[in-house]
């Protein structure tokens, strides 16, 4: 990984339809360009409810995404 | 009483044991400034599926997120009631129906800052809080739990 990329960590759900806990995607300026990217490659992901964190703190909307940034996807959480 | 408060491990690896409560509870004994104690024990259900009866729920969580949001948590709820002590012990892995899965505890000097600090704790870590429960079903198969 080079500080010119995009971790990518998913979990539940998100983790089995993508078949993978961890992507390293180049950089990509914002969550919308990164959402985009990801339904393109995963078509599943299109119908299937999830949020950013970005740097463990959530992204509501459209948000930039910082050079070396750790993304997380998380689907709804359900613990308890 | 702690002065500076640093974020603590809440995760348990499988269920929380009846024991580690009972102990818990043991160790406020010597904090006599405490009146009440309000407890709140997440228990796996044995839910029926489509699928199947569900047996056991394999929780996982991102588990650096969850603690910084624990103890963001934790923070405010310190700030909002005037409470003694405050715990929380959520699990990891598998646990079985019946098996207990998520210990709350808070203490305080009156009942009601206990009471309603615990109900409020239970609310958001349920919310907000980064873990996901994959419900076990006895036919191999499995469910993702969605909270409400």
């Amino acid at each position: 990984m080079t500080l010119t990329s995009i971790h990518i960590i998913a979990f539940g759900m998100i983790a089995e339809k993508i078949k993978t806990k961890e992507l390293v995607l180049e950089y990509m300026p914002d969550t919308e360009v990164l959402l985009g990217y990801l339904y393109q490659q995963y078509p599943d992901l299109q119908h299937t409810k999830f949020s950013l964190a970005i740097n463990k703190k959530m992204a509501v909307g459209k948000t930039a995404i910082p050079v070396g940034a750790e993304v997380a996807l998380l689907p709804p959480f359900s613990g308890g | 009483m702690e002065t500076k408060r640093s974020p603590k491990n809440i995760f348990v690896q499988g269920p929380i044991s009846p024991e580690s409560i009972a102990k818990s509870i043991a160790n406020h004994s010597s904090k006599t400034d405490i009146g009440g104690h309000s407890i709140f024990l997440g228990q796996v259900r044995a839910d029926e599926k489509e699928s199947g009866k569900v047996t056991a729920i394999e929780y996982t969580a991102y588990e650096e997120m969850a603690l910084e949001k624990a103890f963001e948590i934790r923070e405010a709820i310190f700030v909002k009631y005037p409470l003694s002590c405050m715990h929380i012990y959520h699990s990891l892995g598998e646990v079985k129906v019946g098996e207990i899965c998520l210990f709350v505890f808070t203490s305080s000097k009156h009942r009601k800052a206990a009471i309603d600090a615990c109900e409020e704790l239970v609310e958001r870590i349920k919310k907000e809080v980064p873990v996901w429960g994959k419900e076990l079903i006895d036919n191999d198969g499995s469910v993702w739990k969605e909270n409400l």
